[in-house]
């Protein structure tokens, strides 16, 4: 550890080690489901695929049930993102701007379910959604990956909110501005590129969710996850799976992209409790 | 709105904010709190053969007395500590790296670390399958230089053990470094200009600093692993199995709410002191 404080002009050899090793654990394990994607042919002795070619992309892509599955992943992600911006949004801009009994209390709530093993939790939903007839159903998996996006889509708003210069919303007003002008031209502008991060990240989250959909869903309701869950345990022809992994990580790679700054973020780190 | 008399506008904005945050706040209510009451209650009065419910332990005493259950707790105790294990011994000299070091490597090692994070966990596993089940890419470049296989760890203990990991590599890494936040480097300095060796300087500079974010990443580990349930299903043996598949198998497979709400509520007090404490750190942070 001295050599890292000190000698920053030597050698760094323990960061080369830490590159060298994190590259092999991390991108090779991506890099061999690329490969198995784009191979026609790899039995087994050969260290390479004996065929390269984009035979399995056509034949993945023809399969009805790949296409119902994304069509399912898509509304699901699409109808619990908007539902959840439209109560979560509202609820943000009061937890951040306004006065009311039981604020902070109420605001501090949402961690509650954070103090519990997700997948308990999960299944006291389920024997309760057992009760509501909301098994194997889309609404009630609608319902439970709602819950799953709710802290997110409150807390990163509530700090957008409180991070937007109450200055230049004062100065609107003095200019003779009404409340909902000054909030659409000056307080959402602000706000907005940290929301479309959340909105993005609960898009994203709620594409991949597996465990809610799983449990809830199966066997009627199959998502992209779920169907790949499947093509793993009973798919004997690999290709299937590792071209259908590569079209899952899409939306990783955009997520990626653009949330960059705020995972990167300090404040992402505190929001785990770090 | 200024015309009005104070307390008239903070009333009325009392209701507004009260009506704003009441949907997000019952939904939460109706889908967290009241299963996890009503779960806990139903484990506590089993349905008897009448149908009546009394109150009584006997699914805790069936869930204990079983040695099945017991060898799915010992195995998720096992996963758990295995798994926190490992990670602490990767991500503390890596969070040491990424805090004291900078450059370009530096800033490589932290894209690397962070990089699981975009992977999501079924496709870790089928990644794993390929690279470390039978007939992977290891045991290939193993059979190319004339080496035998090697004992795959898909499907034993192991398998989720290592897809955990690789999973809880970049949180782990994001909570202890911004821990390390809190060693200055003049401290380090001061102590490095006295004599300190690396090991007397990481066991009484840097290590006293640490032990909040350490004991962050233990619970919020402990919670996440306690309850894993895609890795294990895929990646771990059939028998005995982690408590997350074997949750969901006895609610949808053996068609037994009151035994897997059973084994949710014993899941849930394994965790409880974590949980408090995880909760506990994150409200504190989200106040300063």
């Amino acid at each position: 550890m001295a050599d890292l404080v000190l000698a920053k002009p030597r050698t760094d050899w323990v960061g080369i080690g830490f590159a060298f090793i994190l590259t092999v654990v991390i991108v090779v394990p991506m890099l061999v489901v690329v490969i198995w994607s784009v191979s026609n042919v790899w039995r087994f002795p050969s260290v390479l695929p004996q065929e390269f070619g984009f035979k399995f992309w056509q034949m993945t892509l023809a399969r009805s049930d790949v296409w119902s599955a994304l069509t399912m992943s898509l509304s699901l992600s699409a109808v619990v993102t908007g539902l959840s911006a439209l109560i979560c949004l509202p609820a943000a801009y009061a937890f951040a701007r306004m006065e009311f009994p039981a604020r902070t209390l109420l605001f501090f709530s949402f961690l509650a379910g954070q103090a519990f093993p997700k997948f308990g939790l999960l299944v006291a939903i389920a024997a309760i959604f057992l009760q509501l007839n909301l098994i194997a159903t889309f609404w009630g998996v609608v319902l439970i990956q709602l819950v799953g996006t709710l802290l997110f889509m409150i807390w990163i708003p509530v700090a957008a909110f409180q991070a937007v210069d109450r200055r230049m919303e004062e100065a609107a007003r003095d200019a003779g501005a009404k409340p909902l002008r000054v909030f659409w031209s000056i307080t959402l502008p602000q706000a907005a590129p940290t929301i479309g991060a959340a909105v993005l990240l609960s898009f994203v989250g709620t594409f991949y969710e597996t465990e809610g959909a799983w449990l809830i869903g199966a066997p009627q309701i199959r998502t992209m996850p779920v169907l790949m869950i499947s093509f793993i345990n009973n798919q004997p022809v690999i290709q299937y799976a590792a071209v259908l992994s590569v079209l899952l990580w899409v939306p990783s790679l955009i997520a990626l992209v653009f949330t960059r700054r705020v995972v990167n973020s300090g404040s992402f780190a505190r929001g785990f409790g770090a | 709105m200024t015309a009005r008399p104070v307390s008239g506008v903070q009333s009325s904005r009392g209701l507004t904010g009260l009506l704003l945050v009441a949907v997000p706040v019952l939904l939460f209510a109706w889908m967290t709190i009241w299963p996890i009451l009503s779960g806990l209650a139903r484990a506590l009065t089993p349905e008897q053969a009448d149908g009546s419910r009394p109150v009584s332990f006997a699914n805790f005493v069936t869930f204990f007395s079983d040695p099945y259950s017991l060898a799915n707790l010992g195995i998720t105790l096992w996963t758990c500590l295995v798994t926190l294990g490992l990670l602490l011994a990767i991500c503390i000299p890596l969070a040491l790296y990424l805090r004291f070091a900078q450059g370009r490597l530096a800033t490589y090692v932290q894209t690397m670390a962070m990089f699981p994070m975009f992977v999501p966990s079924i496709i870790l596993a089928f990644a794993f399958i390929r690279v470390l089940g039978p007939n992977g890419t290891v045991d290939l470049l193993l059979n190319a230089v004339g080496l035998p296989k090697i004992r795959s760890p898909y499907l034993t203990p192991w398998g989720p053990v290592i897809g955990l990991v690789w999973d809880n590599i970049p949180l782990t890494v994001l909570i202890l470094v911004s821990g390390l936040g809190a060693v200055s480097n003049q401290a380090v300095e001061a102590a490095r200009d006295v004599g300190a060796k690396p090991l007397a300087l990481f066991w009484h500079i840097i290590l006293p600093r640490m032990w909040t974010s350490v004991a962050v990443v233990v619970s919020f580990t402990m919670l996440g692993l306690f309850a894993s349930f895609t890795l294990p299903y895929v990646l771990g043996p059939a028998s005995p199995e982690m408590m997350g598949p074997f949750m969901q198998r006895t609610f949808r497979d053996l068609r037994n709410p009151e035994m897997a709400l059973t084994q949710a509520t014993v899941t849930m007090l394994f965790c409880i002191a974590f949980g408090l404490f995880y909760v506990r750190a994150v409200a504190r942070n989200r106040e300063s």
